[in-house]
This record gives C-alpha cells, sequence and structure tokens, in this order.
C-alpha cells in the first residue's frame, strides 16, 4: 500500500499514539545526545542525526529483568516477570541500517528455545523506518549490500519527499493496520520526487567472497595485526544494532533481588574466561576475530545472514579507531 | 528440553539440597531434588547433558548433570568452589534451596554403544561428566563389553568420587586403573604413580570394537589423544566433552561457540574427529 503523509499529520499521528496509551518511540535528544527513547510528544522527534545506539534496545533492553527472587529461611520463591508486561509500541524514524537488523535477530532468539523477552515485544512492536538523508565518512551500509533506502525490517517505510511530507510504503500487515485505522492522516501517494537522500560513498564488498576468505582463515597473519590496539572496552558491541551476546546475573541482597539479562561484549576478557583460569579467547587479536567472524561468517553458517548492516557506530565510537570496514575491505581485496 | 508450562525459558526449576558430600577439600557434590513433584517424576536427560545451576543472590552456574539417568528422583552435580556463584553454592546447607534450568546439550550415543568396549579416561575434577554415564553403563550391565576406567589426578586428596572408586575396584567386571601424579602419593597408596595419558599407555585396552571417553585439562586430552592413536583408536571411537563458558545454555547469549559450533547446542560431547574440524579455540 502506497500513501502519502505530511509532515503535521505525521506529528499527529504519534501524539494520537501516545494519547492512546501506545508507547512511541524515535530517535530525540537526551542531555545533548541522540538516543531512540519513547516521546513524551511528537515534537521530541528529530529526524536529522544518527541516534548514539541503535533500535535493538527496543526489543533487547541494556539491561532487563527476567524473574525475581525471595528467600525465606530456607525457602526460596521465584516469580516469573509478567507476560504481558511489554507495551504496544510503535518506533518511529527509525534509520534502514537498525530497522534492518531487527529481523537479523529474530534468528537467534527464536531458533530452537523461544526468547520471549525478545519475541513478545516484536509482536508488540511496529516499526516505521525512514529513508535516510545524511551519511558520514562511518557510514557504510552501501558496502554490505544496503541502502539508505533498505525497506527490510520496516513495517511501514517513510521516504522524505522535497516539497515536504512523506511518501509512505506498508511492507506488513502492522504497517497495513495502523494506516487503516488512521486512514484520515494519510492521502493518496503524490508524485513529488524524494528529498536528496544519504549517498554513502562505500564500494560494495562481495560478502560471499569475504565469508570464503573467513571459512578458510581462521589463522592468518591479518589477525595478529587487526586489534592489537584493542582495548576491549565493548562499545562496538553496545552501540551495534546487530551484536546480542548477554550476561545473565544476579542483583540484589541475601534477602531478595532480581536475575537480568544483560548485555555483554566478546570484546571483554571475562566473556570467555574459565573457571579454571583457561581462557580459549586469551588476547585481544583472538576476541576481535571472533567479532569478524561471528558477524561475517559464523552467523552466516547458521542462520543465513551476515551480522552487520553498515551503521558505522562502531567505528565512529571506537577509542583506538579500529574501523571494521576497513577490514572487510581488506579481506575483500585479498 | 526444558518442558517448562512456563514460557520464560530463562526460569530454573526449585530444588532441595538433599544431600552434601566433600570429595577433597575444595570438590563438593549436591544431590538436588525438585521441589515440584510434576517436575519430580517428568525431568528426564540423557547422560552428557549438562545444566545451569543457581545460587539466588550470586548467580548460575554451569556443569554436567554428575548422577546417572538410571537414578531418578533426583540429580547431582559437583563443582569445585573457585568464584562467586560456586563459594555460594558450597554455603547451602542440607535443605536449602537451589535452582536448576536444564537438561541442556546433546549427549553420549548411549545405545550406539551397546555390544562394544568402554574406557574412560579422566583426570581430576573431569570426572563427574564421565561418571554420569559410567554409571549409565554399569546400571545397564550387561549390554556391555569390557569397561575399563582410567582416572588420576594430581595427589590422593583430589580424586573425586573416593568411595565409587572404591566400588569400581572391588568390582569383578569393571578395571579400574587409578593413578596420581609423581609426588602426589602418600605411603599407603595402592594405585599407580604417573601422568594419566601415560598410564593409559601402560594400561593399553584394546582398541577393537572399543568407545574411549576422555575428559580432562586442556593439556591431559592434548597428551592423550596421540597415545589413543597409538593404541589403535581412531578419532571416530574417541568421545570428549568440552566445558566452555556457558551463560544461557540455550544458543542465544553468545559465548562458548568455538567456531561455528555452539557447545551449548552441537556439543557438549563431540568425537576426537569433530574436535580435529574445529579451529583450535578451546
Amino acid at each position: 500500500m502506497q500513501k502519502y503523509i505530511s509532515e503535521q499529520n505525521l506529528h499527529t499521528l504519534i501524539d494520537t499514539l501516545i494519547t492512546t496509551g501506545t508507547r512511541v518511540v524515535a530517535p530525540r535528544i537526551n542531555a545533548g545526545t541522540p538516543l531512540y527513547e519513547p516521546l513524551t510528544s511528537a515534537g521530541e522527534m528529530i529526524t536529522d542525526q544518527l541516534p548514539k545506539r541503535s533500535a535493538k534496545e527496543a526489543f533487547f533492553p541494556v539491561c532487563e529483568d527476567i524473574m525475581t527472587y525471595e528467600k525465606e529461611g530456607q525457602k526460596v520463591s521465584v516469580t516469573d516477570i509478567d507476560p504481558n508486561r511489554f507495551p504496544e509500541t510503535v518506533l518511529v524514524g527509525v534509520r534502514p541500517c537498525d530497522a534492518v537488523a531487527i529481523p537479523v535477530l529474530d534468528a537467534v532468539f527464536s531458533w530452537d528455545y523461544k526468547d520471549e523477552f525478545f519475541l513478545e515485544r516484536r509482536k508488540k512492536t511496529t516499526i516505521i523506518g525512514m529513508a535516510c538523508t545524511t551519511a558520514d565518512d562511518a557510514c557504510f551500509c552501501t558496502a554490505v549490500g544496503l541502502s539508505p533506502t533498505e525497506t527490510r525490517g520496516s513495517d511501514l517505510f517513510l521516504t522524505p519527499l522535497e516539497g515536504g511530507g512523506y511518501a509512505c510504503e506498508t511492507f506488513s500487515e502492522k504497517g497495513e493496520a495502523l494506516v487503516s485505522n488512521h486512514q484520515n492522516l494519510f492521502s493518496e501517494p503524490t508524485n513529488d520526487k524524494a528529498k536528496a537522500l544519504a549517498q554513502p560513498s562505500a564500494e560494495k564488498i562481495d560478502l560471499k567472497k569475504v565469508k570464503s576468505w573467513l571459512d578458510d582463515h581462521f589463522e592468518d597473519p591479518l589477525w595478529d595485526g587487526v586489534a592489537v590496539r584493542c582495548v576491549g572496552c565493548g562499545a562496538c558491541a553496545f552501540v551495534c544494532p546487530a551484536c546480542h551476546c548477554f550476561d545473565i546475573v544476579d542483583e540484589g541482597t541475601e534477602k531478595s533481588g532480581k536475575r537480568r539479562k544483560n548485555w555483554d561484549a566478546c570484546g571483554f576478557w571475562k566473556f570467555t574466561h574459565h573457571a579454571s583460569g583457561h581462557n580459549p579467547r586469551d588476547l585481544q587479536p583472538k576476541r576481535y576475530r571472533n567479532r569478524i567472524m561471528h558477524k561475517f561468517k559464523y552467523y552466516d553458517d547458521k542462520f543465513g545472514q551476515t551480522l552487520c548492516t553498515g551503521c558505522g557506530r562502531c567505528v565512529r565510537i571506537c577509542p583506538v579507531g579500529i574501523d571494521i570496514a576497513a577490514i572487510v575491505e581488506e579481506i575483500n581485496n585479498k | 528440553m526444558c518442558d517448562h508450562t512456563n514460557k520464560n525459558i530463562y526460569l530454573p526449576y526449585l530444588t532441595t539440597v538433599e544431600e552434601i558430600i566433600d570429595e577433597t577439600p575444595d570438590v563438593r557434590t549436591l544431590r538436588l531434588v525438585f521441589q515440584d513433584e510434576q517436575v519430580r517424576d517428568s525431568f528426564a536427560f540423557r547422560a552428557g547433558q549438562f545444566a545451569e545451576y543457581s545460587a539466588f543472590g550470586a548467580g548460575e552456574s554451569t556443569f554436567c548433570i554428575a548422577s546417572s539417568p538410571t537414578r531418578t528422583g533426583y540429580i547431582e552435580c559437583s563443582f569445585r568452589s573457585v568464584g562467586r556463584v560456586t563459594e555460594e553454592l558450597r554455603r547451602l546447607e542440607v535443605g536449602d534451596t537451589m535452582g536448576v534450568r536444564g537438561p541442556y546439550g546433546n549427549s553420549y550415543p548411549i545405545e550406539e554403544l551397546y555390544g562394544k568396549n568402554l574406557v574412560f579416561v579422566a583426570g581430576g575434577i573431569a570426572l563427574p561428566p564421565l561418571r554420569t554415564l559410567i554409571w549409565n553403563c554399569l546400571d545397564l550391565r550387561d549390554k556391555f563389553g569390557d569397561i575399563t576406567i582410567v582416572y588420576g589426578a594430581r595427589t590422593e586428596a583430589d580424586l573425586v568420587y573416593k568411595r565409587e572408586l572404591k566400588e569400581w575396584q572391588e568390582r569383578s567386571d569393571v578395571r579400574l586403573v587409578k593413578t596420581v601424579d609423581p609426588g602426589g602419593e602418600s605411603p599407603t597408596w595402592d594405585g599407580k604413580v604417573g601422568f594419566v595419558p601415560t598410564i593409559l599407555g601402560e594400561a593399553a585396552p584394546s582398541a577393537e570394537n572399543t568407545i574411549v571417553f576422555v575428559c580432562g585439562p586442556p593439556i591431559m586430552i592434548k597428551f592423550t589423544l596421540p597415545v589413543l592413536e597409538k593404541l589403535g583408536f581412531s578419532d571416530e571411537q574417541v568421545y570428549t566433552t568440552l566445558e566452555n563458558r556457558m551463560k544461557c545454555g540455550l544458543g542465544k547469549c553468545g559465548r562458548c561457540n568455538v567456531g561455528n559450533v555452539y557447545v551449548c547446542k552441537d556439543g557438549p560431547v563431540f568425537t576426537a574427529k569433530q574436535l580435529k574440524a574445529m579451529p583450535m579455540e578451546f
């Protein structure tokens, strides 16, 4: 379904959703930092800056309670988290590099054992993607086969138009329902041209070729060089739309507390550290190799997908300037 | 499979500590009984599978289920106190509550072992993952040929399941070869003195119609595999179990992988052939 929505009507849509009890999450400024966060009104939404962290946390929060416990003498009682706790949510203004990662994450959270924390939120969330109008030197979605107009992952996709407002296209029943529930805010598509979209300069990488090199080069001098300077801060994983490793920890007192699922990162030395003291990935380059392998080989082996959307966040945030795009390009050129 | 009626895959079963056995100064075995009667009856696992054990307030730790699936009504785990969770588990007393999630992972192909001779090779704290299978096989003794157990530890004090070692030693249908590292023996020691790979070489079990199970520290595995090869064992005849750091046990949290193999889902039991196909990252 193709439609048009004006800027003003998009705001009306957001405010209507908020007042009727739907949680609306969109890029907004929090203490100077753009983040995907719940809005209190449509006016808070920004569309010209890439949020510092990705949209994955709308489904997979940084920290999340998975149960609570209470001790009474020798007995312990455990309480599940209310399965109906997740509110109906609409994500608005999601960058294509963020939206496309969500169905990629479906694979790991739904294969075999089902992680209801992720999947229930998925069920209750509608994603409104927005074509990207700004790119910087770190953006490389075009290198990994995506683009500023990639619609995968979006239920409804907005493309900003030259004359104002947005061309809308629906890609799922959820997207169609959103449009038909607010019909008066949408009108028939116009012939207006799309606003100048972002044009990341990164050249397309042959992901098949990269993977086939990785298949045969677990041991290679490349690994010794790529991440010697990595300080293991894990920031790359925390800002990544596709990284999904987590820890399970108890937080509380002797008497009561909660068990939580917290983001973790393969760059941390303790990530694979055995109780015996043995560590299969004992050096930073081995940990960084795992990061590349997981993104461009292992996940593909298991689920047929790549764990990188070229958002460039890890490149921007790395305190020692490690550039994953450059490394993958180097592999591509081998 | 964990068949919680509840959808939350991270929710543990509650168990009561029924018995505590100190194996060594720092290794302890806990016998756990599921508090929910229905779970007690329905909880089923296969030898080789593992679980996530929790001390509420400290977190979860991954150990194999050390008891045999043939012994029902309880499960046992054996662990060394080395960290926050295991220290907390050690503090538990009889009657205290502990959490268990599982069983997870693959298992030993016990049906394929029927009619075969079995050799178990273990070092130190690595006997528990084999003990589950040893008792499983001993409880179905008629189905197997010769059973040989080669078990060693640094010192006599470090040997776990001492009562059971005695029992195995006294049985005529089991050949137990026990050893301690040089210097780890007392004047009354009645076993061998030497490293496990060397003692295994001396014991020289026949490779014919035999499957061998090896579990121990990486250094022991490294020196045991060539000994087995020399004795004529092919890589398909050798099984081991990997003990990577895990959190979820469900193929999601991302840390137990060796290359593209997830130890929690594809393992923990692997043949030496599978092991050799993996990158050297375990």
